[in-house]
């Protein structure tokens, strides 16, 4: 009880009082069993399906494999960036009368986000270090830009699933709004999935990468040949970008107070308006599905 | 000690769906510590969270620390040197008791990890939770985790320290113990503490203000209001039907709490309690403020 009262930290600027708190965020995520469960799950079907590489060659590409990092980080990550959010609810109060407001702290959440995108960054390499080492040959319909963009689109939905749980947590409030939020992405992606299965055409594009997530190569019966979807890869990650960006921003709304609650809306339209020039951009190559 | 007047408050008011929490509330504070009793439903913990900044007022001015904490600058200077428990404090179901404490203090802007440490374990010293401090919250006791809630409350000696209902299942030794270190917090900084324990306030606080139905039924000394029940309290053999209360004591004779002692009574010493009782008792009927 006698112990010396200590003096205030002299006010930080913004930013370093921002990289404190994302990196007790990350801190957080890191520890949190939902993620480590989506890493070892991610582990397990790597391995499963990078040993599919040398036997399976001309069936399907690397850069179809997107979904592995999409599924057990991006889509479990709804759950970690959900109750990470709401975690601190229970201290509501005590937290309000800090001079860390809520967009801060929504900040340093959406910050922590990044966490599993480097696992997923992680991830790509194992694929490109998997691939080298294997000597295995790819398919030369895919460019190797067009194969990192594919893979790299995984990435982006790793830390897009986790913001989007983030968005959530902030925008609504009913037990069990993760799990909704969860069948919604499963849902929208699933439903451009059905225009894989049209003739080829910019709307059965627009309509497939619309989506967070999406497959690029697909075959029409088990024992066709397999071919990559039409639209452009790299203007896709770019609209895939571009969502985390809105998400992370429509995030940030609900705390903000004018003039900042202003500037976050124009910011709002600006990506949205770029997401769509972006999408747009993607879907403009030709609809014409080439064989792998 | 900084003799600045830390809390001013002009005509505050506020109403939830027609019920006048505070009305038209004037009050200023300075360091040392300021007692705030009241019935439940008083207006105390909103009183408190309008100077902890996390509730606006309908009305009235508030200035804390020499700053109004409209905007969003000094806003953030006044929480930066703001410690706040509030009445009803959850923790979140994971943390340990350090980890919390230093979550907080992350959110205070301790930034470098040296020193907020130190300042964590510091604070979970005072308040006596350092060998506790790797537990999970969940696993600590009711009063144990009141601590913790103060512990966080603490961090930095803030100027200014609202405590709403701090030694809410704590023991009698940690009671005894949480007002050495309030009074030592008192020394230098403003404090109000609002509490049902009369005895915390009688044993701590140089100042009593007394809120009912949103207004102010009594701001001054403690002495003074303990002063306003001199001559009538007494014991006696039987409860007097005529008191404000009674009831019967430990050495089997009943403590009466009324407007006058009876003739020839055997009169005592009231406490704050007593003279807490009476001014509620002789407050006006409840009127369009309450309704």
């Amino acid at each position: 009880m006698t112990a010396a009262l200590r003096e205030r930290p002299a006010p930080p600027v913004p930013s370093v009082a921002l990289r404190s708190l994302a990196l007790l965020e990350a801190r957080r995520y890191l520890r949190s069993p939902i993620f480590l469960i989506g890493v070892g799950l991610l582990l397990w079907t790597t391995v499963v399906a990078t040993g599919d590489f040398g036997q399976n060659v001309g069936v399907t590409d690397p850069g179809d494999q997107d979904f592995l990092p999409a599924f057990c980080l991006g889509l479990l990550g709804v759950f970690v960036g959900h109750q990470l959010t709401r975690s601190l609810d229970a201290s509501e109060e005590a937290i309000g009368a800090s001079p860390s407001d809520g967009v801060r702290r929504t900040a340093a959440l959406c910050l922590a986000c990044l966490v599993p995108g480097v696992v997923a960054l992680a991830w790509v390499g194992w694929i490109y270090a998997a691939l080298a080492v294997g000597n295995i040959p790819l398919s030369a319909t895919i460019g190797a830009g067009a194969r990192a963009a594919m893979l790299l689109s995984g990435v982006v939905a790793a830390v897009g699933g986790p913001l989007f749980g983030v968005l959530v947590a902030r925008w609504v409030r009913f037990p069990g709004s993760p799990l909704v939020a969860v069948v919604v992405l499963a849902g929208w992606v699933l439903v451009s999935t059905v225009a894989l299965a049209l003739p080829p055409s910019r709307a059965g594009t627009l309509l497939h990468l619309s989506a967070p997530l999406t497959a690029w190569s697909s075959a029409d019966g088990p024992r066709s040949p397999a071919w990559v979807a039409g639209g452009s890869p790299g203007w896709y990650l770019g609209y895939v970008l571009l969502l985390c960006g809105l998400a992370a921003t429509a995030a940030l709304l609900p705390s903000a107070t004018a003039p900042r609650r202003g500037r976050l809306l124009r910011l709002l339209a600006l990506l949205g308006v770029a997401a769509l020039a972006c999408l747009t951009l993607a879907v403009l190559p030709d609809p014409v599905r080439i064989p792998l | 000690m900084n003799s600045h007047i830390a809390v001013e408050l002009t005509g505050v008011t506020k109403r939830y769906r027609g019920t006048t929490a505070l009305d038209a509330v004037d009050l200023s504070l300075r360091p040392g510590i300021t007692g705030l009793l009241g019935p439940n439903g008083a207006g105390k913990t909103t009183l408190l969270r309008i100077l902890a900044t996390v509730l606006a007022p309908e009305a009235g001015e508030v200035r804390l620390l020499g700053r109004a904490p409209a905007a969003a600058a000094p806003l953030a200077e006044i929480r930066r040197r703001l410690g706040y428990l509030p009445q009803e404090m959850g923790f979140p179901r994971s943390f340990s008791c350090f980890a919390f404490v230093d979550y907080m203090a992350v959110l205070k802007e301790w930034s470098a990890a040296a020193p907020r440490h130190e300042e964590v374990r510091r604070v979970l010293d005072l308040v006596d939770l350092a060998d506790v401090s790797a537990k999970r919250i969940r696993a600590l006791s009711g009063g144990q985790r009141r601590r913790v809630g103060l512990a966080q409350a603490l961090l930095g000696a803030p100027d200014l320290l609202l405590l709403d209902e701090p030694t809410t299942g704590v023991d009698p030794e940690q009671r005894v113990s949480l007002r050495q270190l309030l009074s030592a917090a008192g020394e230098r900084s403003t404090v109000l503490l609002s509490t049902h324990q009369t005895e915390d306030v009688a044993a701590l606080c140089d100042r009593v203000i007394v809120l009912d139905r949103g207004r102010i039924l009594h701001d001054g000394g403690v002495r003074d209001l303990v002063a306003t029940a001199t001559g009538r309290v007494w014991l006696a053999d039987a409860p007097d039907p005529g008191a404000r209360a009674s009831w019967r004591t430990g050495t089997g004779k009943y403590r009466n709490v009324g407007a006058f002692a009876p003739e020839g009574s055997e009169r005592t010493d009231p406490t704050l309690e007593d003279a807490y009782l009476l001014l509620l008792g002789s407050r006006a009927p409840v009127t369009e403020a309450a309704a």
